[in-house]
């Protein structure tokens, strides 16, 4: 007996055609033509021939009757089989579908429709109608006239095919059996997935049950490092001290199954035919014997590889247990790659709530109101960037009508930098009686900071300024910050006054050098942080310390107080950044003095 | 498909290879067309017709129904065998006049 013979005696012999359809009458005709000729092919009587196409032309029919515009982009599937006693159908289509009628009768003589699904049952000997939301399936059958003689086989080949038969239900037994215990540990594993988080305990009892069921004596699941240059060992089992795997550099000399499986995508068998390399790694968990390795992606992404060995060297795994690794791992893969991203997901969560935080800290060091200081007008802003910074200014009064101006830049994002801005702006307002000496006040501040800001370095530039309004000027001293611009009447360029000095949290024992500047009548002047000079446009370019100085001389020439100049500024800066996102915070005060 | 008058009361019809859902309506609006009210009796010659579907069942309806109402007739000339088993597993061969 041959093995055709054998195959058609385990069960019986169809042979099948699959069509698909485009969803419009003019489409039905030539494809139920081609079903015709496929059944004739397959021997069916000219009396069946003509019954079956007119069931199918009828059956594809009532799909494209019942298509919306949506459905009518899908195909309508006919799939035909054609066994030795009978031949079915089922007609596959993804529309609204329609309700089958209790009873399928003719219609009256008077009637222009209704016949269709009358002829489909007169002319089949069961038909089954399945809807369901976006999917229906017509299922038609028809015994096939009796062939002409059938003949008994002899008495040995009937003990054969008794033999062929347990062989072949032994098989599907077994196959059944682990195709069962695979499918309850899944649901097992999709069950506790709620619960388990931690990956490394999930992926080793997944391969236990793996080398069990495949029965395997070991298994190595190693993952790509996220930087994608190394495979990382997750697990070797069996787990022993004496038995460690190192990672493997996917770029390195080393030869190796598993970085072949990684760069080839494709599984790798080896046994007693085809060992492993004398240096493999693999070879300290699987000397001898059998193993088949599995690179394993998830949407094209490599993830990582697992590796089955048997230290048998009669038995290699078979197909159906290399299925069982498939499986198993791509279920993994997936757990991996969905692990990964809830963490993702976490962390830019906290992100958000950090940023928040550290954003309502920053509003709530800006001073509520700023106090008058006749005859000097003072506006400020401070605009954050999407990524807060650490800019923040304080105005506070320092007695004899005078103010103590502060304006700081906090080096570094978040809720960081937002606490040590709020650290200086208490440090400077506990030492009133250094007010109007800033650049003592800046020293003392430094050396009270540097310990907290050099441990976590952390940098601040500062400018503070003592505005006295009784001697008309202004006594600046700089941690690093931007100059002050000042611009006089009839001049036709502003001024960058400073000095630089370091930043506060450098150097411990800094000392800070004082400038005054005289404020006369109709004088302008800014403090502002580097966000306004490192403004950037939709080109990416700087607008600069030079342009600033301009568009400051600009604002002091065409606006008469500070409000309408802080206005006027902050427009010219939003429409030379356009549709630019801010980098960093906007901060400035602007001080005049009304004549 | 051609369509020519016999006499003034019948027109012919002939040529027909399917009568199915793509092109039942098509066809049914072309006779209505060459149907003034006139005529009483339409003659479909069906002997080229190879495939009938109930698409086509309808129109042939539809036919019967206008000519009725003149009190005329609608005759199906030399259907084939499966054409044949299609109005007889409808039971639509008593209501019309077949001539084999």
């Amino acid at each position: 007996m041959n093995s055709e013979a054998a195959s058609s005696a385990r069960r019986e012999f169809r042979t099948s055609l699959r069509l698909k359809v485009a969803c419009e009458f003019s489409a039905v005709r030539s494809a139920t033509l081609v079903v015709r000729d496929w059944l004739a092919g397959n021997g069916l009587p000219e009396a069946d021939l003509g019954g079956w196409e007119l069931a199918l032309v009828e059956a594809v029919n009532n799909a494209v009757k019942y298509a919306d515009d949506r459905a009518r982009l899908l195909p309508v599937i006919i799939e035909i089989s054609c066994g030795e006693h009978d031949v079915e159908a089922r007609i596959t289509d993804h529309t609204a579908g329609f309700e089958w009628p209790a009873e399928v009768d003719l219609p009256d003589t008077d009637s222009e429709s209704g016949r269709g699904l009358f002829l489909i049952k007169s002319l089949t000997d069961s038909v089954s109608y399945l809807r369901s939301s976006g999917e229906n399936l017509m299922v038609l059958s028809k015994a096939r006239a009796a062939s002409a003689k059938e003949v008994l086989p002899d008495i040995t080949e009937l003990q054969n095919r008794l033999a062929d038969t347990e062989t072949a239900l032994t098989e599907m037994t077994t196959e059944l059996a682990s195709s069962y215990e695979s499918l309850v540990a899944l649901f097992r594993y999709s069950s506790e997935l709620g619960a388990h988080t931690d990956l490394k305990d999930f992926s080793q009892r997944l391969l236990k049950d793996l080398v069990q069921i495949a029965e395997a004596d070991c298994a190595v699941l190693r993952l790509i490092s996220p930087d994608g240059k190394r495979l990382d060992t997750l697990q070797v089992l069996p787990s022993s001290e004496n038995i460690s795997l190192p990672a493997l550099a996917l770029a390195g000399t080393t030869v190796s199954v598993e970085i072949g499986a990684a760069r080839n995508r494709e599984d790798i068998w080896f046994g007693p035919e085809e060992p492993l390399s004398a240096d493999d790694p693999l070879r300290a968990v699987m000397p001898v014997g059998h193993g088949v390795c599995h690179a394993f992606y998830v949407a094209n992404q490599f993830v990582g590889t697992a590796t089955l060995g048997r230290l048998m060297a009669d038995k290699p795994f078979t197909a159906a247990q290399v299925n069982l690794l498939h499986t198993f791992i791509d279920f993994l893969a997936i757990q991996i790659v969905n692990a990964r991203l809830l963490d993702e997901r976490t962390v830019a969560r906290v992100t958000r709530r950090e940023l928040q935080i550290a954003a309502d800290i920053q509003r709530s060091l800006l001073p509520a109101q700023i106090p008058a200081c006749p005859p000097f007008e003072l506006s400020a802003a401070c605009q954050s960037a999407l990524q807060v910074g650490g800019d923040f200014f304080d105005v506070i009064p320092a007695g004899d009508g005078a103010l103590l101006l502060v304006i700081a830049d906090v080096m570094g994002k978040g809720v960081p930098a937002a606490l040590f801005a709020a650290v200086l702006r208490s440090t400077l307002r506990s030492m009133p009686q250094l007010f109007d000496q800033p650049g003592e006040l800046l020293a003392t501040a430094n050396r009270t900071l540097y310990p907290d800001l050099s441990r976590v370095d952390m940098f601040v530039t500062a400018k503070i300024a003592y505005l006295d309004p009784r001697h008309k000027k202004i006594v600046t001293a700089s941690a690093g910050h931007c100059p002050l611009l000042v611009w006089r009447p009839g001049a036709t360029e502003a001024e960058a006054v400073g000095q630089t000095g370091f930043p506060l949290g450098i150097e411990p024992l800094t000392r800070y050098a004082q400038i005054e500047v005289p404020l006369p009548p109709g004088t302008l002047a800014m403090l502002y942080t580097d966000g306004l000079s490192e403004s950037r446009n939709e080109a990416g370019e700087m607008l600069g310390e030079q342009k600033l100085l301009e568009l400051f001389a600009q604002t002091a020439v065409q606006t008469t107080d500070p409000h309408g100049g802080k206005k006027f500024l902050l427009g010219q800066l939003a429409d030379y950044c356009g549709q630019a996102t801010l980098a960093d915070d906007q901060t400035l005060i602007l001080i005049r003095h009304n004549s | 498909m051609k369509i020519q008058n016999r006499d003034a009361l019948t027109v012919v019809v002939s040529g027909l290879v399917e009568l199915v859902a793509a092109n039942s309506v098509q066809v049914r609006e072309q006779i209505r067309a060459a149907l003034p009210a006139t005529v009483l009796n339409l003659d479909l010659d069906l002997s080229l017709m190879t495939f009938l579907d109930s698409s086509g069942l309808g129109t042939l309806i539809s036919l019967h129904k206008t000519l009725r109402s003149r009190n005329g007739t609608v005759r199906l000339l030399k259907p084939a065998p499966n054409v044949l088993q299609v109005l007889s597993l409808t039971r639509l061969d008593r209501i019309f006049e077949i001539s084999k």
